[in-house]
């Protein structure tokens, strides 16, 4: 027939379909569950239709997918094959009386195929702002007239339809602002930094919990509060303001606080971050604390290397330029040579202790350590066999052996030991005790050592480890200041440590204790 | 002329010695080894210099010492020159803020010394 040749028997697409098929895929309506809601109105149409199939039609770019289907056994079908697909493209509700007579149908698989359709009427869906995404449509076998009264009927059932399929678009939207909003919520109740929320006025309205945390108060116990109250300053726009948070029990703790202005509803707002910045600023503190030690440390080793420069250089110069006598000329080369030994004494404890200092246990080569046969070695170390006489060892039974720097041990004992002889009676005895003993829990083993000697003020006992103090009653007493210093380095470094009990006037008593596992093997020693 | 009185003080007895030696062709130079020990002194009689180290160990600074005599009119017209390791410029300015008319950093060579202290005495 030539109508059959001349005219297509797919229906031509609408003028805004990407715009329809848009609003389609947004509703998440395709390929989703049968729902009753869509069910009983396709029901309800066969029955007052008096059809086999009642249909709620979707139609996406090439097919057509059934939302709820009555006598239909396919979920969908072809687009180029679909009836639906026509009846979206007029205002009205579309019929075919009879499918064979008309010559868009008439070649139509579901014309000419098991499905037998002679009849056809559909309503548009039309949703929103007018975009129609699919048809309610009735199907039956056999043609059929379909009047004013039907049409009406069927229209009003596709607007039924469309009413369920905008409150379930609303129902979306609600599920959506509300999974948003608690993203948002827990993102707030999650945030380690404290949140406030001020009025314009600066009064408090709302925080998270990091706030409620930080400031010692329920939200309800904020909320009313000004801004001056907690952070201290008046609300105004500003960015990383470093100042102190009070806690509703009156503490403080030093706080960053940023503050940005918003506008919610047509009002003005005020929202403030506030961050405990305690471990930030103690750490900046302890980061000065530790360049003012440097400062002092060179500053004193600068004092200390001048002091015998300017004997040296002094009591040369005068030797060049003035004439002495021969007496007096031999003791000002014996304070040159005494000063000079010295500066280079100085140099070399001032080298050692660097080392010590920047290799920490690094630098160490420990080995497993007898502590009685460390003492001995020190004790044999001391030229004077009258100083040396005044040691006594009061070593203990079951003796553990620590893991530790021979070496580096040797010296801290060697240097606590010069000082209680320096420091006490000529003739007066040193004892030293060495014992097992487990300090928090770790085993180890301490060395005593006990003079009967001047003593140390409380002051003085914690001034005794600064590099180049000296006790200053006794001038005579040789040294420089850096022994002590020394001490505490190497016990540091072992992971040990280091006590000093001391009565002035009464003896002093240093002991250095170290763990029995010690520290392990530096990259040097392996 | 009279014969000019230099004390100094110092906590090192090398440095003593190297002043008095340094300085002996100006005049009569006596010595103390504290703070403490140059206030006995100065209270039996006043010299015409003073030679001050700023470090003086345990006990009061040369700095203070410094402050307390030119504050006290019996000493305040005696001339101070303090005596310092110390050498950066703020140690300088602390010396002279503290009354002193002379600061000179060791290590010093003596004929600088000798110059300085004449200076102090004539001037």
């Amino acid at each position: 027939m030539i109508m059959n040749e001349t005219l297509p028997t797919s229906a031509p697409v609408p003028a805004d379909e990407a715009r329809r098929l848009q609003v389609l895929i947004d509703l998440d309506l395709l390929d989703s569950p049968p729902d009753e809601r869509f069910d009983r109105i396709t029901r309800l149409a066969a029955r007052l239709f008096d059809v086999p199939t009642a249909l709620v039609s979707l139609i996406d770019a090439d097919r057509q997918w059934f939302k709820s289907r009555v006598g239909m056994p396919l979920p969908g079908t072809p687009r180029s094959a679909s009836f639906c697909a026509h009846a979206i493209l007029q205002d009205d509700v579309m019929v075919v009386r009879d499918a064979c007579a008309d010559a868009r149908f008439a070649d139509n698989p579901m014309v000419l195929g098991d499905a037998g359709v002679r009849f056809y009427a559909g309503s548009p869906i039309e949703i929103g702002d007018g975009a129609r995404i699919g048809t309610l449509c009735i199907i039956d076998r056999v043609p059929r007239e379909f009047g004013p009264e039907e049409r009406t009927l069927l229209r009003d059932l596709a607007a039924i339809v469309a009413n369920e399929v905008a409150a379930l678009e609303l129902k979306a939207v609600a599920e959506r602002e509300r999974r948003s909003a608690a993203t948002v919520r827990a993102l707030l109740d999650h945030l380690p930094d404290g949140v406030l929320l001020f009025d314009a006025a600066g009064t408090i309205q709302s925080c998270n919990p990091a706030a409620e945390h930080m400031f010692g108060a329920p939200c309800q116990v904020l909320a009313g509060q000004p801004s001056s109250a907690l952070i201290g300053i008046q609300p105004k726009a500003v960015a990383r303001h470093e100042g102190t948070g009070r806690r509703v029990d009156g503490s403080t703790f030093a706080a960053e606080v940023s503050i940005a202005e918003m506008t919610l509803d047509g009002r003005g707002y005020l929202v403030a971050t506030v961050r405990d910045v305690a471990w930030h600023r103690a750490e900046q503190e302890r980061v000065r604390a530790a360049n003012r030690r440097r400062h002092d440390y060179f500053r004193t080793a600068s004092h200390e290397l001048r002091t015998p420069m300017a004997s040296i250089l002094g009591f040369s110069e005068l030797l060049l330029k003035r004439d002495f006598d021969a007496a007096t000329g031999r003791e000002l080369i014996d304070i040159i040579h005494r000063q000079a030994t010295r500066l280079i004494g100085l140099v070399n404890q001032m080298l050692d202790l660097a080392r010590i200092d920047s290799g920490g246990s690094d630098q160490l080569h420990p080995a497993p350590l007898d502590l009685v046969q460390v003492m001995e070695k020190v004790k044999a170390g001391i030229e004077d066999a009258a100083q040396s006489a005044r040691i006594v060892l009061h070593p203990a039974l079951g003796l553990p052996q620590v893991q530790a720097d021979p070496q580096r041990v040797q010296q801290a004992l060697a240097n606590i030991v010069a000082n209680a002889l320096a420091y006490s009676a000529p003739d007066s005895q040193v004892d030293i005790g060495i014992a097992a003993q487990a300090r928090d829990g770790r085993p180890g083993a301490a060395v005593t050592v006990s003079d009967r000697g001047v003593g140390m003020t409380p002051e003085q006992q914690r001034q005794v480890v600064d590099a180049f103090w000296r006790a200053g009653a006794l001038p005579d007493v040789p040294g420089n200041g850096l022994g002590m210093t020394i001490v505490r380095e190497i016990v540091a470094v072992h992971c040990g440590l280091m006590e000093i009990v001391s009565n002035h006037g009464d003896g002093t008593q240093v002991s250095v204790w170290l763990p029995q596992d010690g520290v392990h093997a530096g990259p040097e020693s392996s | 002329m009279t014969t000019r009185r230099i004390l100094v003080v110092d906590d090192q007895p090398d440095l003593r010695l190297l002043i008095r030696l340094t300085l002996r062709s100006l005049g009569e130079v006596t010595q103390a080894s504290s703070a403490e020990a140059a206030l006995a002194q100065l209270a039996q009689s006043v010299p015409d210099l003073l030679i001050l180290d700023v470090w003086l160990g345990e006990g009061i600074s040369g700095l203070e010492l410094c402050r307390k005599l030119k504050d006290a009119s019996a000493t305040a017209g005696m001339k101070i020159m303090l005596l310092s390791a110390c050498g950066q410029q703020s140690d300088v300015a602390a010396g002279l803020a503290a009354g002193a008319d002379h600061y000179t950093v060791k290590p010093f060579s003596p004929e600088a010394l000798v110059a300085a202290a004449a200076g102090l005495l004539d001037g």
